[in-house]
């Protein structure tokens, strides 16, 4: 029969949780490994040697080819096309979907549970099949221009070869995440907080614009950099949609990849875009750990 | 100055509120007093306009408020949670009613101030809703209401949250203050000891009913439901049979000139004493409170009786003791039937007799 009373308590236990301790770090560390490894080989390893390569010509440590980036009106259309692009697609999808994320707060019901899932849909379709429903949606003799015939207006001119046909993709295909995101926010501010300003007096737009909106600021900060990220680096929507000319960044570096054969040129193309992501990502990352700060 | 009447709000088919009336004098503090679920703060949030009733009207001095939106309502409420804004500072918090009706920037600035002071926060104005304690936290959410001179002062379960010191000491200073702006107030709470120590008068509620309305002690003296014998202090409730006058008391009988059937005898722990007539049961445990001592006696019948007495009279563990009722309340269908003061055993009725 086991003598179960006479083990002398702390010291058997603390030698095995020692070991156990060990053993627990070596294999965080070997989980961890092989992602890091992968982030080491695939991307950070390439970045470093692409940004190098940018710096040096035949040899020698120089920053012509960002002059000739910022001096060359063309580029520099596209890089603005690009970034206003991803700001005017962004803003307008982050108001749509603070819009659809309030009336679900407030809301309950089959009529809140269909938009909620209208809402989310467009996170499960792929960006070559929105752009090509647009193109087939507003494109010539589209469905769009057969219905206003039906109505008797026959001026229509496709929208799908100027700014507007990216916009509405990205506006479309960016309106899930921040859903969700700034339903999360919404969701940590509560019932009450609105009822008391309700119970002061205030009216809709001011518990909106002094309530909500300013203790919204944090997740509203943090789903815009997660979508102008995402459309300054969206490539499928530009491809198929847009105008020839000027042409977003990720478009413009396959061409003068593919078709110009200028590597040097696409690797500059490149690091401009992955600063000015960074920029938007480390400011993504200050937010988010405040966010962590606030909530400990 | 404020009349509540026939107010109904049903959920679902389910009756939070049913059929509530009642009034409060101007500078009356009124406690709605219940258990969980018991339709209170549903019919706070009716008098206030956060939540609209089926049927019934809210009237404050005379003018029917019941289809008026919260926002056109001269009250003000404080809630549980305080709700204070966590972007706001505490004197951002306090001005923003003053904000709303558009005062000037030194009004609402002076104003600020002043209630900061009458709470005694005055140091805290520019300190965020996360740097304050409870308790402070607490007195932001009344300041806040304070400042914009509420006709009704409502409190839903303010004080719930708070450890119970602090809670105490809340209540004392809530007291003091609304006595000195003479200031309506209704306030909410489960707490029947909450209740009893603010209320000028209680509103009992059960079911979503009002049970019954009345002055703590009135309540506490004169219940007129079963519900309200229980829920307000401490009961004994013995179900007994009625014959012939005669009623069943633990082994006892007791003369009752009420109608013969079922009845529930309820007798407050401090209206037992010691007879030699009375009930035998054995001290089972004694606990003492301070003040008194409070004893729990298993009957010969296996009842618990709770009894409560002066420390020095503290029986020992084990002990057999006799006791009567010198007070019972006897109910029919949750209704009172009558309340009897020392009511004489058969036996030595009959033995003086």
């Amino acid at each position: 029969m086991p003598d179960l009373g006479t083990t002398s308590g702390g010291i058997a236990p603390r030698h095995t949780q020692r070991t156990g301790l060990g053993l627990q770090a070596l294999a965080g560390l070997a989980l961890v490994a092989l992602p890091v490894g992968l982030l080491v080989t695939l991307i950070l390893w390439p970045t470093v040697r692409m940004v190098t390569a940018t710096f040096l010509i035949d040899g020698n440590l120089s920053s012509d080819r960002y002059f000739a980036f910022f001096n060359d009106t063309y580029t520099r259309a596209n890089l603005r096309y690009t970034l206003e692009m991803g700001l005017v697609s962004a803003v307008v999808a982050l108001a749509i979907s603070f819009g659809i994320a309030l009336y679900l707060r407030f809301s309950a019901g089959r009529i809140a549970t269909l938009i909620h899932g209208l809402s989310l849909f467009p996170l499960f379709v792929p960006s070559i099949i929105i752009s090509y429903a647009l193109v087939r949606f507003l494109g010539p003799n589209g469905l769009f221009q057969l219905m206003l015939e039906q109505v008797g207006f026959t001026h229509y001119r496709t929208p799908y070869l100027t700014p507007v046909g990216p916009f509405l993709a990205f506006v479309w295909e960016n309106i899930p995440l921040p859903v969700l995101v700034l339903s999360a926010g919404l969701s940590q501010v509560s019932d009450h907080a609105v009822e008391a300003a309700r119970d002061l007096g205030a009216k809709a737009p001011r518990i909106l614009f002094e309530i909500l909106l300013p203790q919204m600021r944090r997740s509203l900060l943090i789903a815009f950099a997660l979508i102008f990220m995402g459309i300054i680096g969206a490539f499928t929507v530009p491809y198929m949609l847009g105008p020839p000319a000027p042409e977003m960044m990720s478009v413009f570096m396959q061409r003068t990849l593919g078709n110009l054969h200028d590597p040097e040129s696409a690797q500059v193309q490149a690091v401009v875009l992955m600063v000015i992501s960074s920029i938007v990502g480390g400011f993504y990352i200050a937010t988010m750990v405040k966010s962590s700060e606030a909530v400990r | 100055m404020l009349q509540i009447d026939s107010i109904t709000k049903t959920y679902q088919g389910t009756h939070a509120v049913r059929d509530a009336s009642f009034r409060v004098a101007r500078g009356e503090l009124v406690c709605l007093l219940g258990p969980s679920g018991c339709g209170k703060s549903t019919l706070l949030r009716i008098i206030s306009g956060l939540t609209a009733c089926d049927s019934g009207t809210v009237s404050i001095e005379g003018v029917d408020m019941t289809s008026s939106p919260a926002n056109r309502r001269p009250t003000a409420m404080v809630f549980q949670s305080h709700a204070l804004w966590s972007h706001m500072n505490v004197a951002q918090n306090v001005g923003f009613g003053l904000r709303v009706r558009g005062l000037p920037k030194a009004e609402i600035a002076a104003k600020t101030a002043a209630v900061l002071d009458l709470v005694g926060l005055s140091a805290f104005a520019k300190r965020l809703p996360a740097e304050l304690s409870g308790g402070q936290a607490q007195r932001v959410a009344l300041a806040r209401c304070l400042v914009v001179e509420p006709k009704v002062l409502l409190m839903d379960e303010p004080f719930s949250a708070l450890d119970a010191h602090l809670r105490k000491g809340l209540r004392e200073e809530l007291k003091a203050l609304q006595g000195r702006l003479d200031l309506t107030t209704i306030f909410v709470t489960h707490d029947q000891e909450e209740a009893m120590e603010l209320a000028d008068r209680i509103v009992v509620m059960q079911g979503g009913q009002v049970e019954q309305v009345g002055p703590p002690g009135a309540l506490y003296q004169n219940p007129s439901t079963l519900g309200v014998a229980q829920f307000i202090g401490a009961m004994n409730t013995c179900t007994s049979s009625l014959r012939h006058g005669a009623v069943d008391w633990y082994g006892v009988t007791l003369r009752m000139p009420l109608p013969d059937g079922e009845v529930a005898l309820l007798c407050r722990p401090e209206d037992l004493s010691i007879d030699p007539n009375g009930a035998a049961a054995r001290v089972a445990r004694v606990i003492d409170l301070g003040p008194v001592t409070k004893v729990n006696l298993i009957t010969e019948t296996g009842d618990l009786l709770t009894w409560t007495c002066p420390r020095d009279q503290a029986p020992d563990l084990g002990r057999v003791m006799t006791l009567l009722p010198r007070r019972l309340h006897a109910f029919r269908g949750g209704a009172l039937m009558g309340l009897m003061d020392v009511p004489l055993p058969a036996q030595a009725q009959g033995a003086t007799a």
